[in-house]
């Protein structure tokens, strides 16, 4: 029953924005149903850790430990980001941002059109992971994509057209690939027992005999898979769309997509990995996945290092973080699953930070480019500035912060399992991104600027300070309960 | 036996229909008018859904009639009918030209053919299972040319709309390649496809004229401002 609200509430809330017409009814409805969503992801995740996974409607809607934790890390990406949506469209509002595309579209259109879209986009993520079906799984992360293109547009400019045409075509070409996977993996296993109708694509069923599936035909589906979702994962060389895309699209879409919608890919992909290791053993896959993550992190580096546009930094950063997971999720094996699964917890907080400050320098500053700015920022946002600095340092894998702590598990696996090039190559290409990102960011932050030092914004800034504090104290001190989730997904991952 | 009735004669229809998609397919590769190549994929989607009827037909599979009259309705009769608007709309109707001239596109479809039925070797095998269940070999084989011929429209047009045709032409590749396989997949899932096969034609559509409007021209390859 709680699978079956925590996905009607964003539903409902995209229904009643899509015809409401005052702006605060909008803001109000969208941060309730986020608050809600979270509320009820919370009770997922305190469910499935008592119980194990919970089920509805024959197994239609499936979540486990792995599902739990993903879909809290979404929604509370979407809670945040919903209030922090607030103040930045009303700012842009008030600083004519939203009249600038020549008047096609009027401001309380562009209003409405975010808050029904953000509602659908994260429908589209929590079925994802709700799915049990994996060709449901399909349909949804599709959804995903084509709720976000007008998101992506939001402000209507040449830029964001283009940016929008690429995510939209390189995404449904990728999904194209997934697609074909998934109807491969359906005829590896549509002759098994118990597979006949609706549920021969269910996961959990799949799993269980994941052995018998046929063997030639899940090989072929593990490299459409990863094609597909490896492209909606943004991992290179498919990863063309995605600085465009973080780069336009307005900063709290940019945050979803950044922080949560990878999270979507990622899970996409682990539920193939599960089951093509099961079937042909972890090495086929894993070998694959490291050279796509390898790949991806090493194309980040020149990227990083050249960058002049700093919301295009963050989405390098955002592939370089993809390609880690996916090389965790390549090194295989019990320690580098729970590196992965931590890894990918602490990566919400800190990208979504990251992104939402960024917002906020990029509308008080007026501009994202380096050459502009000319730094200053930590005298004029001294907030957000400082929290810019904190997630940077955290990103790019500083010592007492938390993601130092799940890439030097990720590094500790790689070398714990032999792979001994691998680790090599990630210490190496970290270095690279961290290198560049320090090199960027001390400009920016630092220095003078003759702008006033600006006001204490409540919408944006108090997401902000939460997002901040939550991640120095995961680095410390990881709750309990959260701790034990992140296990069993890890659980889940390495297939034990 | 009837030869209605005969599985021999089905599978001689299905092969038959499903070179009329490949050719089809080919001719779009060569045609330099964006309407005729909305109503190639019409008939494309018309023969497919003739497909899933005869295979659900030889093979008393019920669930796929279902399918091939949803892919009927939307790819068949609505996906041309809202991409022909906007062609009107939009008042582009010839091809620009594309990266390679079109004898030397349709010796690279005969290849990716070539390259689609070697792919689709390993998935026959008539000793496991045989009688009606060998009706989707050769529609496999072509199902692969259409996925691979579908990508290599994509590259080959600049044109924003031919470039949806040919992620559609991709997506009627899926469709048969589900329906020789496995005789489709389950019906929830073939709802959840064309539902957003259906969506996403709306959506590009929509950023198509965005795209004309802005750029007056929809050359994809003008679009070059974002770099690095």
């Amino acid at each position: 029953m709680i699978l079956a609200l925590l996905l009607a509430i964003p539903l409902a809330a995209c229904a009643v924005s899509a015809v409401a017409r005052r702006r605060s009814v909008l803001e109000a409805v969208n941060v309730t149903a986020f608050a809600l969503t979270f509320l009820l992801a919370l009770g997922v995740a305190s469910q499935v850790l008592r119980s194990g996974s919970i089920s509805l409607w024959n197994g239609f809607l499936y979540a486990d430990s792995l599902s739990a934790l993903v879909i809290l890390l979404n929604a509370s990406v979407a809670l945040v980001c919903s209030v922090y949506a607030v103040g930045y469209l009303r700012e842009d509002e008030r600083s004519g941002a939203l009249d600038d595309d020549g008047g096609t579209n009027t401001p309380s259109f562009k209003l409405r059109k975010y808050y029904s879209l953000t509602p659908l986009l994260v429908f589209a993520m929590l079925l994802v992971t709700l799915a049990n079906n994996l060709g449901v799984m399909w349909a949804a992360i599709e959804l995903t994509t084509l709720a976000s293109v007008f998101l992506v547009t939001f402000y209507g400019n040449v830029t964001s057209l283009e940016a929008a045409w690429k995510y939209a075509m390189i995404g449904g070409v990728g999904l194209s690939m997934a697609l074909f996977g998934t109807i491969l993996t359906y005829y590896a296993g549509h002759r098994l027992p118990g597979s006949e109708g609706l549920a021969g694509l269910n996961w959990s069923i799949l799993v269980g005999q994941a052995a018998q599936l046929d063997k030639t035909s899940m090989r072929m589906a593990f490299i459409l898979v990863l094609l597909g979702y490896g492209t909606k994962a943004g991992l290179a060389p498919m990863h063309t769309w995605k600085p465009d895309a973080y780069s336009e699209a307005p900063v709290p879409s940019a945050a979803i997509l950044s922080a949560a919608m990878l999270n979507c890919a990622v899970y996409g992909l682990i539920r193939f990995y599960v089951l093509t290791s099961r079937c042909l053993g972890a090495e086929y896959p894993g070998n694959l996945l490291l050279l796509l993550g390898l790949f991806s992190m090493g194309i980040a580096v020149p990227f990083v290092l050249v960058q002049k546009n700093f919301r295009r930094m963050l989405a390098y950063s955002t592939i370089d973080q993809a390609g880690m997971m996916i090389t965790a999720l390549g090194i295989g094996g019990q320690l580098a699953a729970f590196a992965l699964m931590l890894h990918m917890t602490f990566h919400t907080v800190a990208k979504s930070l990251l992104f939402l400050s960024a917002g906020n320098i990029y509308q008080c500053f007026k501009t994202d480019l380096f050459q502009k700015l000319k730094g200053g920022v930590l005298r004029v946002l001294p907030l957000t500035g400082a929290a810019f600095c904190l997630g940077t340092m955290a990103i790019i894998g500083m010592p007492p912060f938390s993601l130092f702590q799940s890439e030097f598990l990720m590094i500790r696996a790689a070398f714990g399992t032999g792979h001994f090039l691998v680790g090599a190559l990630f210490i190496l290409f970290g270095l690279g991104v961290f290198t560049g990102v320090t090199l960027h960011v001390s400009g920016m932050l630092l220095g003078t600027s003759e702008e006033p030092r600006a006001a204490w914004h409540p919408w944006r800034d108090s997401p902000i300070v939460i997002l901040a504090v939550l991640l120095i104290a995961i680095g410390f001190w990881l709750p309990a309960s959260l701790l034990e989730l992140v296990q069993r997904a890890a659980l889940v991952v390495s297939g034990e | 036996m009837h030869t209605l009735q005969d599985p021999e004669f089905g599978n001689k229809m299905v092969t038959l229909m499903a070179a009329l998609v490949l050719v089809l397919q080919i001719a779009m590769v060569a045609q330099r008018w964006i309407v005729t190549s909305i109503r190639i994929f019409a008939a494309q989607s018309f023969l497919l859904a003739a497909i899933a009827n005869t295979i659900a037909y030889y093979n008393h599979a019920p669930h796929i009639y279902a399918a091939a009259a949803l892919t009927l309705l939307a790819k068949g009769i609505l996906v041309p009918i809202v991409l022909e608007r906007l062609v009107a709309r939009i008042g582009i109707r010839q091809e620009i030209k594309p990266i390679l001239n079109v004898p030397l596109s349709i010796v690279i479809s005969g290849g990716l053919t070539l390259v689609g039925y070697v792919l689709a070797e390993p998935f026959y095998r008539p000793d496991e299972a045989p009688g009606a269940a060998t009706l989707g070999h050769n529609a496999l084989a072509v199902a692969i040319s259409l996925f691979l011929i579908g990508f290599f429209m994509m590259i080959n047009r600049r044109n924003a709309l031919t470039q949806v045709l040919a992620l559609l032409c991709l997506e009627n590749g899926l469709f048969l390649a589900a329906i020789s396989l496995t005789y489709g997949m389950p019906l929830i899932v073939e709802l959840g496809v064309l539902f957003d096969v259906l969506v996403a034609v709306m959506v590009l559509g929509i950023l198509v004229y965005r795209i004309r409007e802005t750029f007056e021209s929809v050359d994809v390859s003008r679009m070059r401002r974002l770099r690095g």
